[in-house]
């Protein structure tokens, strides 16, 4: 049995925001109380060894969800796979993670949505919850067999990597997941606006001659998609948001009652594409950095609600990958092991997000959407739980780094503020930052 | 000055001092370059390859003759296309000509930032002949040197550049240099090539090219990719001749001798008619010369640092 004495406990679904005792037995939350007695404590054990943490100066969360991670795994191994992939999750907080299918091939039926489970289960570290693509082979034209793959594991739906662009074929997808209670999650990009863009396009962008992607690349489907959405009264999930206007849109959409959430990337709230250099490959992500005023409108969107949640969209590459001109590179950041970090550093010391709100946002709100386990540390539940000491101070190097990959704009800097210790139902699965 | 720098990669981190620097030892080059008898010894045993992943004749040419002059071995590796898909990456076969103990690597290529990548990763001296749409700088840096023979002192001046900015390195690297040099700098062109962000150089954008031709002493015609057309970018040559190209009637609108300058290869009919293409081709016969003059000093202030031709 677990007892963490004196420790700040955030737990938005219970709203609970103080310091608390918790106790952890046989995977569950068996307790969570403001004063416990060590005879108490040990009676509740029932002959049990009880080990003790002091969490004064820490905290306690349920186990974050991150809804948004490419884990590579079938086909691209190389850049990351399952294993590899669930290590770097239970190392950077997360307990449940959602692994999108532009995968090679893509999850578009039901026995690759069960490989994926599979291999979540046999490595054993976060849940791994595979996302079926809308269309069969991602190519944006036939339904994939929605409720076969909800059958076999499958949590949501998206063809992410690309944009669905027929809006015909959106709406068809919006009104066929009705059968499964699903949503579909958007990646939203005007394929044409987009071109063959490198970066936002702006002052950064003209400077150095990088081709840039206008925000209404993102913006125009994400307009799209509310409308076919309200229309159809489908279910909508709005990957990756980075523009100002799209936050607009989508304050505008929920306050009409359109059934729409979204999510945020931490780099979206952390960078802007003036710190873009032009040897800088690590900063080169999909959607693109924005202007450092979407950088403020996503966090105020954040903080009001009208963005639901945080996600990483941890895109793992090769170094060899990266190591290329601007144009060559592959987009994306990997990030699973440096998100929480990062967003405690940058956004919620500095006093520009809460972090009741940041826990809320990758926890309790995913596993509503998306009709998860977890997120919450209600006694009687499994006890998916990280401890997360604000002081621990940890230098980003290749060699602590468990993912496959190095894409991280954090390698090399010092970051303070990390989860010490994490439990997947009750198992210990990291202590003191190394996964065991 | 004393020379620090070990690559030449984009004008726009260059100081003046420096880019005084190099069209001083450019002066020196091109009497050197005019002799009888034009070969030094001072880059003896040097190597220079030139690694061209974008065909180019006269920009390569350019390269090996400067490095023959001053007397480096030089090696010229043509590639087709981008490798990326073909295997071998611009990293293995950068490492591969730094194993064969190249001192100076020329880069051409397709993508924006690539010379900067090369001088990140390798230990001998990169010039960068040009990278996608990023920069060209010894392109600017012989137009400067053409446009200051013809002008002496360019502060002050006004030059105009029209046509396809948005895509072009030479548009850039020569917007950085001529503002660095104090003169005023026009972007001219239709919105699609002329977009509001390129403001971001620094220079004043217009539409309208004959309401930016008063008083310019340079009137600088870029070469509109044909392509471009397709792409939806402008709706014909017709048209954007009509409203861009650089006509014997149009050019009286500066109430100067202005030069016209062109970094070739010429559309004639298109950006340029036929009769001040005849004016302008006079001056790139001169700025072909100036081009190896520039490209001599380059490499020289690269690595001929012990030897002082130029003292």
């Amino acid at each position: 049995m677990w007892w963490l004495k004196d420790v700040w406990v955030i737990d938005p679904s219970q709203k609970i925001s103080s310091s608390q005792d918790v106790l952890v037995k046989d995977g569950k939350v068996l307790e969570i109380s403001s004063s416990m007695t060590e005879e108490e404590v040990l009676a509740k054990a029932q002959g049990e060894a009880v080990e003790t943490i002091n969490g004064k100066g820490k905290f306690v969360f349920p186990g974050l969800i991150d809804v948004h991670t490419h884990l590579r795994e079938p086909g691209q191994e190389d850049k990351e796979d399952i294993l590899s992939g669930s290590r770097a999750a239970v190392r950077g907080g997360f307990t449940t993670i959602l692994a999108m299918a532009n995968t090679q091939p893509p999850l578009d039926s039901r026995a690759l949505v069960e490989f994926v489970l599979r291999q979540g289960e046999r490595a054993g570290y976060a849940h791994v919850l595979p996302i079926g693509t809308v269309t069969k082979g991602m190519q944006g034209s036939e339904l994939v067999e929605m409720a076969d793959m909800k059958a076999g594991g499958a949590a949501a739906f998206s063809d992410d990597g690309k944009n669905i662009q027929n809006a015909e074929v959106m709406r068809l997808a919006l009104e066929y997941a009705k059968l499964t209670g699903f949503p579909i999650i958007s990646h939203c990009e005007d394929k044409y606006l987009a071109g063959e863009g490198l970066m936002r396009r702006g002052l950064t962008s003209a400077r150095m001659g990088l081709r840039g992607i206008p925000a209404s690349a993102e913006s125009v489907i994400v307009a799209r998609d509310l409308l076919i959405a309200e229309e159809t009264g489908g279910k909508l999930h709005l990957a990756h948001i980075s523009t100002a206007e799209s936050v607009e849109l989508i304050r505008q959409a929920k306050a009409r009652g359109v059934d729409v959430t979204a999510e945020v990337n931490p780099h979206h709230l952390i960078f802007c594409d003036e710190e873009i250099r032009i040897t800088d490959t690590v900063l080169k992500v999909n959607p693109p950095l924005g202007s450092p005023r979407d950088r403020e409108i996503l966090i105020a969107g954040l903080s009001d609600g009208t963005i639901d949640m945080i996600a990483t969209d941890h895109a793992p590459h090769t170094q060899a990958e990266k190591a290329r001109p601007f144009a060559e590179a592959p987009f994306g950041i990997a990030s699973l092991e440096t998100a929480l970090s990062a967003v405690w550093q940058y956004l919620v010391k500095p006093g520009k997000l809460s972090f009741d709100r940041v826990i809320e946002a990758w926890s309790v709100s995913p596993a509503q959407r998306f009709g998860l386990l977890g997120g919450t540390l209600k006694p009687g539940t499994a006890a998916d739980m990280v401890l997360f000491d604000p002081d621990f101070t940890e230098e980003i190097v290749p060699a602590k780094l468990v993912s496959k990959a190095r894409n991280t704009p954090f390698l090399g800097k010092t970051m303070q503020g990390f989860p010490v210790m994490v439990w997947v139902e009750g198992r210990l699965v990291q202590r003191d930052r190394t996964v065991l | 000055m004393k020379w620090q720098r070990k690559d030449i990669l984009a004008i726009e981190d260059m100081s003046v001092e420096e880019i005084r620097h190099i069209l001083h030892t450019a002066k020196v080059m091109k009497e050197i370059l005019m002799r009888p008898i034009k070969k030094l010894p001072t880059l003896k045993g040097k190597s220079v390859v030139n690694l061209f992943y974008e065909a180019s004749t006269r920009t390569r040419t350019s390269f090996e003759m400067a490095a023959k002059v001053l007397g480096a071995d030089t090696t010229s590796i043509a590639v087709a296309q981008s490798s990326v898909s073909k295997g071998e990456s611009l990293y293995d076969t950068a490492k591969t000509i730094q194993a064969m103990r190249a001192d100076v690597v020329i880069l051409r290529h397709s993508s924006s930032g690539a010379a900067n990548f090369l001088a990140d990763i390798l230990d001998p001296a990169v010039i960068n002949a040009g990278d996608g749409q990023h920069a060209h700088p010894t392109q600017a840096l012989l137009d400067i040197f053409t446009m200051q023979e013809h002008l002496g002192e360019l502060e002050g001046k006004n030059v105009v550049i029209v046509g396809d900015v948005l895509h072009s390195r030479v548009a850039r690297s020569n917007a950085w240099c001529l503002q660095k040099m104090g003169v005023n700098v026009t972007f001219a062109g239709p919105p699609t090539l002329v977009p509001a962000e390129m403001a971001g150089l620094g220079v004043k954008l217009t539409h309208d090219l004959d309401s930016a031709l008063p008083g310019a002493d340079i009137v600088m015609a870029l070469r509109l990719q044909l392509e471009r057309q397709k792409s939806g970018l402008f709706p014909s040559l017709r048209e954007y001749s009509h409203l861009y190209g650089l006509t014997t009637e149009r050019l009286k609108k500066t109430g100067k001798q202005s030069i016209v300058l062109h970094p070739g290869p010429m559309n004639r009919g298109v950006e340029i008619s036929d009769d001040v293409a005849d004016g302008v081709d006079a001056l790139i016969e001169r700025q072909v010369t100036n081009g190896v003059a520039i490209r001599m000093a380059l490499i020289y202030l690269l690595i001929g640092g012990s030897s002082n031709v130029v003292a």
